[in-house]
């Protein structure tokens, strides 16, 4: 084992708390920490540029919370959370028998967990899924030149498939996000977004008109003046949702 | 003893009323006895101010045998029966007065014949009959009060109980981080994780010991605030800093207690923890005539959410503490400029 480094990201923003993983890894010499984060942000840019093997995850952080960096960073594995009291979280986890680390907690504890990590490395968490499934997506984090941004969904007016990304319309601009349209949209809360066409998901909050054009097709007009066409399927949906 | 025997003016109203009535009763008798005047209101003041006071008396009857619906044909009847004997008796007592006009040669102060002293008997029954009904719908109208003010109070208490219990309950969240602070020092820093602990208990003693009281001095919750504002500097370190305003007269005022702390708790949980820079956390405290004023303020993100309905939640807990507490209205006021939020509260200045 000693042979495979895993490398490892410590996200909490108390820095005693991170102090403590270190302190308890320190018997666990395959194991290198290679970036700490304070905040969700920070966790989750790190996710994606670093992609670590082993995250330990506070649930509850500034910004953004550990199972959104989870949402939107579309993490699935290597994650250990770590929370001191949170009732929702703990309930919500109990119920999809995803494990964690309940501060404080102690180095059989943390090692025990770990292993449970090892064994799972490389594979889904058990549960995790149905876990982060069971909340829409209230935000996501899209990239913002060399940043990255969190953006929240109230706010976006719709979201085009753009090749192998989604673009998010946010207050005049664009955000590229590299994930399949079909994903996102499971994700979504779907009383506030309908899939209206194979490349846009709109806002309904945005709708200002439906009209329909001389061929027999509909097409939706946003309160920014924005047009977008609506398909066959998509125009039931949208009935469905109106 | 009867309510009215202790309000002057609602007795000399009463009197006044049956003056009038002995004057009416004079007015009918003066042609009919052929009397004079002077004779007959001789005659007919006393009584009327005799009856006066007999018809208070039913009111002794209807309290101790209120009309219950099991019992009310015994209760009727036995009012019956009070109005009865004191009209005997107030009519004995007027032909006793009546016959003092022997000592000035006359029949009588008015010559009344037999059949009018029975009529004033049954007159006088009916006023007695009618007398202890008033006073029955008197005291039920009062019992009804009595039950609402009985049952207002009740309620007041129970919300009162549930403030505080909601306000004594300990965030757990604090408890466990600190705990979790406390295991990293022991490894990191031994002499740090015993201050922390000591820290963590006095806050913990502290907070218990204001437990069920009504108020406590400034001062005391001002020594709250500091020490939790210690506890979380040591997790969170020098991103967060304090700065307390109050003189010595404003810090030995009273206050409900738990009236800052939660407040700083707000502003270290959604204003300083969320910043990279830190930031500090001010109170203060001043007197404006009749009222305290404090202030908690906080830098926040400049896009940080601003609805936090938790915050909202707090704000309106807070207030209604404050309506059960004080006997004046007291303020709570929330003031978001662009990098600042600001609670204000304003309550009448108590020592």
């Amino acid at each position: 084992m000693a042979d495979v480094s895993l490398r490892a990201l410590i996200a909490d923003d108390e820095p005693l708390a991170r102090a403590l993983v270190r302190e308890y890894l320190a018997s666990h010499p395959d194991i290198r920490v290679i970036a700490e984060a304070g905040t969700g942000l920070e966790a989750a840019r790190c996710i994606q540029d670093a992609a670590p093997d082993l995250v330990f995850l506070d649930v509850q952080m500034p910004r953004l919370t550990g199972l959104e960096v989870l949402q939107m960073t579309g993490l699935r594995q290597g994650v250990i959370f770590t929370t001191a009291y949170d009732q929702h979280a703990l309930d919500a986890f109990d119920l999809h028998a995803v494990d964690y680390l309940l501060k404080p907690f102690s180095q059989e504890r943390f090692d025990a967990a770990l292993e449970r990590a090892r064994r799972l490395l490389r594979s889904d968490l058990p549960g995790i899924e149905r876990l982060l499934g069971a909340e829409p997506l209230k935000r996501v984090l899209v990239r913002d030149g060399a940043q990255m941004r969190v953006l929240p969904l109230e706010e976006v007016h719709y979201i085009q498939a753009q090749a192998d990304q989604v673009a998010f319309h946010h207050d005049g601009r664009d955000y590229l996000k590299p994930e399949r349209i079909s994903d996102l949209e499971a994700q979504l809360d779907p009383r506030q977004f309908v899939r209206v066409h194979r490349s846009f998901i709109v806002n309904i909050a945005e709708i200002q008109s439906v009209e329909r054009t001389e061929s027999e097709a509909y097409a939706l007009r946003l309160r920014s003046g924005k047009r977008i066409p609506v398909s066959r399927s998509g125009y039931e949906r949208l009935r469905g949702v109106l | 003893m009867h309510p009215l025997l202790t309000h002057l003016r609602g007795l000399a109203a009463y009197l006044l009323g049956w003056w009038l009535v002995g004057m009416a009763a004079a007015a009918v008798l003066v042609p009919a006895v052929h009397s004079t005047w002077g004779w007959t209101l001789a005659f007919c003041l006393p009584v009327a101010s005799l009856t006066a006071l007999a018809a208070l008396a039913p009111y002794y009857v209807c309290r101790s045998r209120p009309l219950k619906p099991a019992r009310w044909i015994s209760a009727l009847l036995l009012r019956a029966a009070a109005a009865i004997v004191l009209a005997v008796l107030v009519a004995g007592a007027a032909a006793l007065w009546n016959a003092t006009g022997l000592a000035f040669g006359r029949a009588g102060l008015v010559a009344l014949p037999p059949s009018a002293w029975l009529g004033l008997v049954a007159a006088l029954a009916l006023v007695f009959i009618l007398s202890a009904l008033a006073h029955d719908a008197a005291l039920a109208q009062q019992e009804l009060q009595e039950a609402a003010e009985l049952q207002a109070r009740a309620r007041l208490h129970a919300r009162e109980m549930e403030l505080q219990a909601l306000r004594s309950q300990v965030d757990p969240h604090f408890l466990f981080n600190s705990l979790n602070s406390i295991s990293a020092l022991t490894h990191l820093d031994p002499a740090a994780a015993r201050a922390m602990t000591i820290d963590l208990a006095q806050f913990f003693r502290q907070s218990l010991a204001t437990n069920g009281l009504d108020r406590i001095r400034l001062d005391e919750e001002v020594q709250l605030v500091e020490r939790y504002v210690a506890i979380e500097q040591r997790r969170l370190g020098d991103k967060l800093s304090l700065a307390v305003q109050a003189d010595a007269a404003c810090r030995a005022a009273l206050v409900p207690p738990l009236v800052l702390q939660p407040l700083v708790e707000n502003a270290v949980k959604h204003g300083v923890r969320l910043l990279d820079e830190g930031g500090r956390i001010e109170v203060e405290a001043r007197r404006a005539g009749t009222r305290l004023e404090l202030r908690v303020s906080n830098p926040v993100e400049s896009d940080a959410p601003r609805d936090s309905t938790g915050l909202g939640q707090g704000l309106r807990l807070l207030q209604e503490r404050l309506d059960v507490h004080c006997s004046e209205p007291a303020f709570v006021e929330v003031e978001r400029a662009a990098r600042q939020f600001t609670v204000r509260i304003s309550l009448p200045w108590q020592t």
